[in-house]
């Protein structure tokens, strides 16, 4: 089917009922909210009543492709899932890359939306226009790899493209993930637990369609000079050459690599879970893109460990060499790329799974947890062999301490009891992820009122380093002076996280890559609008990118208001509050609570938000065009 | 023909990490329309062993495609050093999907006519959008000195170890 890019559709999956239908998205809201991400708040905000049960027929799983997905603009070919959270109770959405959401693009669909639960596993197979409910009774129980390879063989096709849950997700571990186009994967918050519970085990999908853009030459003229841009960048260029993992010297040294789950600020031998060091002694094999990106930060790795067992596999992140090594106080290379392997497999967050881990194991060597509890495992930092046990214990939810770890930190804490919870590295239910928010201000404000949880996920604020001339352009043009690109700093920080949340969220709601304009920003709000302008063949200003862009984040907002979340909620880890930095560049500091007050003070002002609840003021509902859609929350003028 | 004189797209698979740019810049060219399925070239993931690679026509110096078209819109002009489809002349039979070794040759259903790649009149698109230096353009290196190179470094590495 080739199609009009301004002529989005909606295809509605019921698994209860075993029916689908296709919905047309209105221009009009298209262009109110931007696609992507921006829709599918709307959308859940008003599908999933409050209360619902995340893991109950009531919830929604919504897979948005960008607006701008399957085109050339550069890097647009990420997709957002959208839907209740079962580890924090509230609103989540979760990002990925590879090249399903292009395949569903060219079958023919923008978003899908799966709603109620299937009696057995099935997986949906979206093959052009025909749309089926497959039997996965085959598939229930195994990993993700082989999952892969048996889709494809019973479609008879290699080159099809797949989203698949493993057993932790069927196991309704918390912090399941969705694991797509093999190795790639949407990860945060229990998004593959919702899958689990729907027992939906995949989603398959071939597109041979494509997409018109409405005034094409110019599109493809601008998308070009901007996929120039930004392969010239630096910030692409240390991305393309060591991945992600290539920032692990400079954290080392500038004493912000998470260690020892975050109580030490550098690890000794760090280098070893660096990009370079995969480059250096030959583990990296070779670079992959998502979709229509000109990065290529993702990895192919080879290990062949004598010790820990050969390794052919994606990754690992930077994330992943942090949560899953440093804060289990491994450096370790193969035995993280074995631990990243197994998560991958059995279908797990790396952030969570490695910190879920390293609470273990500073709560064991406190002797909160006995060895009896933790079932024969010496739970020390740094013991691998013990780690990656556990990773299997937690997927199969093996045992007392893997059945316990799998409910998420903040679950196990209230279990274990004692101080424990001291040390859970976690907020609203959310482990955070492996950044260090005592000593970068803007970053803990970010963390502190992300509606997911704790991490750099929904909004990144790399600028205020003020590493490259980029970055400071992007600091004066947000605040009126480079002075404020500090990370030290507490003026401007609600500017600068406002400005970046939502230049994040046009970005997610058009298919682009955060890295494209949060850490190099050769695509930034303007361009974004006039491509965007481009392909649909409607107006789109700067502010009006943006504005929209606000409308997604206010909505996300509003979903947390309606389950009960209330400025209390927005905190961080009490250890980031109250454990100030230890040692190196940046001992000392900290994000207290006073401090984090003040900041959240400016943030809700900046928004108009209620300074006492947080929650958004109807003069606000009004001005965004929002007061008919965030409804069933308090009033508050 | 000589083969130094053919020209083509030249094909380094180790750099190719599968973004796809090649087949959104050959589909929007050739049919106005951002489509893999209608791009000239293709890019093959191969998850098992971690490659990537590009297939796109190698102007076969006695091209199968060319002997199989029973109406002669596939040919070579003598002043263009280049297998191309005549458009006006093909029926849309596919017999020249079926004699290309490689699958470099498709057909676009719903025009009714095959597709190849004609090298973009000599300024080819896709090599402008590969970015990681996968594709390039130009007079080749004779075939059997690329692959003399490539077998001498598999030597050395049996010499000097990796």
């Amino acid at each position: 089917m080739l199609r009009d890019i301004a002529k989005q559709r909606l295809l509605h999956v019921d698994l209860s009922k075993r029916t689908t239908w296709v919905e047309d998205v209105p221009l009009e809201d298209l262009q109110k909210y931007l696609g992507g991400r921006g829709l599918a708040a709307k959308w859940l905000y008003e599908q999933v009543p409050a209360g619902a049960d995340p893991l109950g027929p009531e919830n929604v799983i919504i897979f948005s492709t960008g607006t701008l997905t399957g085109t050339s603009a550069p890097s647009s070919g990420r997709s957002s899932i959208t839907t209740k959270s079962p580890a924090t109770g509230l609103y989540l959405k979760v990002s990925v890359g590879g090249h399903l959401g292009a395949a569903i693009k060219y079958a023919g669909y923008d978003y899908v939306m799966i709603h109620g639960v299937a009696s057995r596993p099935v997986y949906l197979w979206i093959d052009d226009g025909k749309v089926e409910l497959r039997s996965a009774e085959h598939l229930w129980g195994k990993g993700t790899r082989e999952v892969d390879d048996l889709i494809k063989e019973e479609i008879g096709d290699p080159t099809i493209q797949t989203g698949i849950i493993g057993p932790a997700a069927e196991n309704k571990v918390k912090f399941a993930c969705f694991v797509v186009s093999r190795y790639n994967s949407a990860s945060r918050g229990g998004i593959g637990a919702v899958f689990g519970s729907k027992n939906l085990k995949a989603i398959a999908a071939r597109g041979t369609g494509g997409l018109r853009p409405a005034r094409g030459k110019e599109f493809f003229a601008l998308a070009r000079k901007v996929r120039g841009a930004l392969a010239a960048d630096a910030g692409s260029e240390s991305l393309y050459n060591w991945g992600t993992a290539g920032s692990i010297p400079g954290l080392n040294e500038m004493g912000m690599l998470a260690a020892y789950n975050f109580s030490r600020v550098t690890i000794e031998h760090g280098e070893r879970l660096s990009g370079q060091y995969l480059l250096s002694e030959g583990y990296l094999i070779g670079r992959e893109s998502c979709f229509a990106c000109s990065t290529a930060c993702h990895r192919f790795v080879r290990s062949r460990s004598p010790k820990w067992g050969d390794v052919l596999d994606s990754g690992p992140e930077l994330e992943t060499v942090m949560s899953l090594g440093a804060e289990c106080g491994i450096t370790d290379i193969e035995a993280v790329l074995k631990a990243n392997q197994l998560c991958n497999d059995l279908g797990m967050d790396t952030i969570s799974t490695g910190h879920v881990i390293s609470w273990a194991m500073e709560t064991y060597e406190k002797g909160l947890i006995s060895p009896e509890q933790a079932d024969g495992l010496d739970l020390r930092f740094g013991n691998a062999e013990a780690q990656l046990a556990l990773i299997q214990r937690i997927a199969r939810r093996e045992g007392l301490l893997g059945d316990l770890l799998a409910e998420g930190t903040r679950a196990a804490a209230e279990e274990i009891g004692g101080d424990s919870w001291k040390w859970a590295i976690q907020a609203k239910g959310l482990e955070q992820s492996a950044v260090d928010t005592r000593a970068a201000k803007s970053y803990a404000l970010a963390f502190a009122v992300n509606p997911r949880g704790p991490d750099h996920l929904m909004t990144e604020t790399y600028a205020e380093f003020g590493f490259t001339q980029e970055s400071r352009d992007v600091i004066r043009k947000v605040t009126g002076d480079e002075k404020y690109a500090d990370p030290r700093l507490t003026e401007k920080r609600a500017e600068i996280v406002l400005w970046h949340e939502q230049c994040y969220g046009a970005s997610e709601a058009l298919g682009f890559c955060v890295f494209t304009s949060t850490a190099a920003f050769a695509v930034n709000p303007e361009n974004m609008a006039q491509m965007f302008s481009l392909a649909v063949g409607v107006p789109m200003s700067e502010d009006e990118l943006m504005l929209a862009a606000r409308r997604m984040v206010t909505i996300e907002k509003c979903f947390n208001v309606r389950e009960g979340a209330r400025r209390k909620d927005d905190r961080l880890p009490w250890r980031m509050m109250n454990e100030p930095v230890p040692a190196g560049p940046n001992k000392g500091m900290i994000t207290d609570e006073a401090m984090l007050e003040n900041l959240l003070d400016q943030y809700y002002t900046a928004h108009g938000w209620d300074l006492e609840t947080s929650i958004p003021r109807q003069s606000t509902l009004k001005f965004l065009g929002l007061d008919s859609v965030c409804v069933g929350i308090p009033q508050i003028p | 023909m000589d083969e130094a004189h053919i020209v083509n797209i030249h094909i380094n698979a180790a750099k190719c990490t599968a973004c796809k740019a090649c087949e959104l810049a050959c589909s929007f060219t050739k049919e106005g329309v951002f489509a893999p399925s209608l791009s000239r070239i293709r890019v093959m993931q191969l998850h098992d062993v971690g490659m990537n690679v590009p297939v796109v026509c190698v102007n076969c110096a006695d091209a199968p495609c060319i002997a199989a078209c029973p109406t002669g819109a596939v040919r070579r002009d003598a002043s263009v050093p280049v297998v191309r489809i005549d458009e006006e002349e093909c029926i849309g039979c596919g017999d020249c999907v079926r004699a290309c070794p490689f699958g470099a040759a498709d057909m676009n259903e719903e025009r009714g006519v095959a597709i190849m790649c004609d090298l973009c009149d000599g300024s080819p698109v896709c090599v402008d959008h590969c970015i990681y230096g996968a594709l390039s353009f130009g007079e080749a290196m004779p075939t059997a000195q690329v692959k003399r190179l490539a077998h001498a470094h598999t030597v050395a590495a049996q010499y000097r170890g990796r």
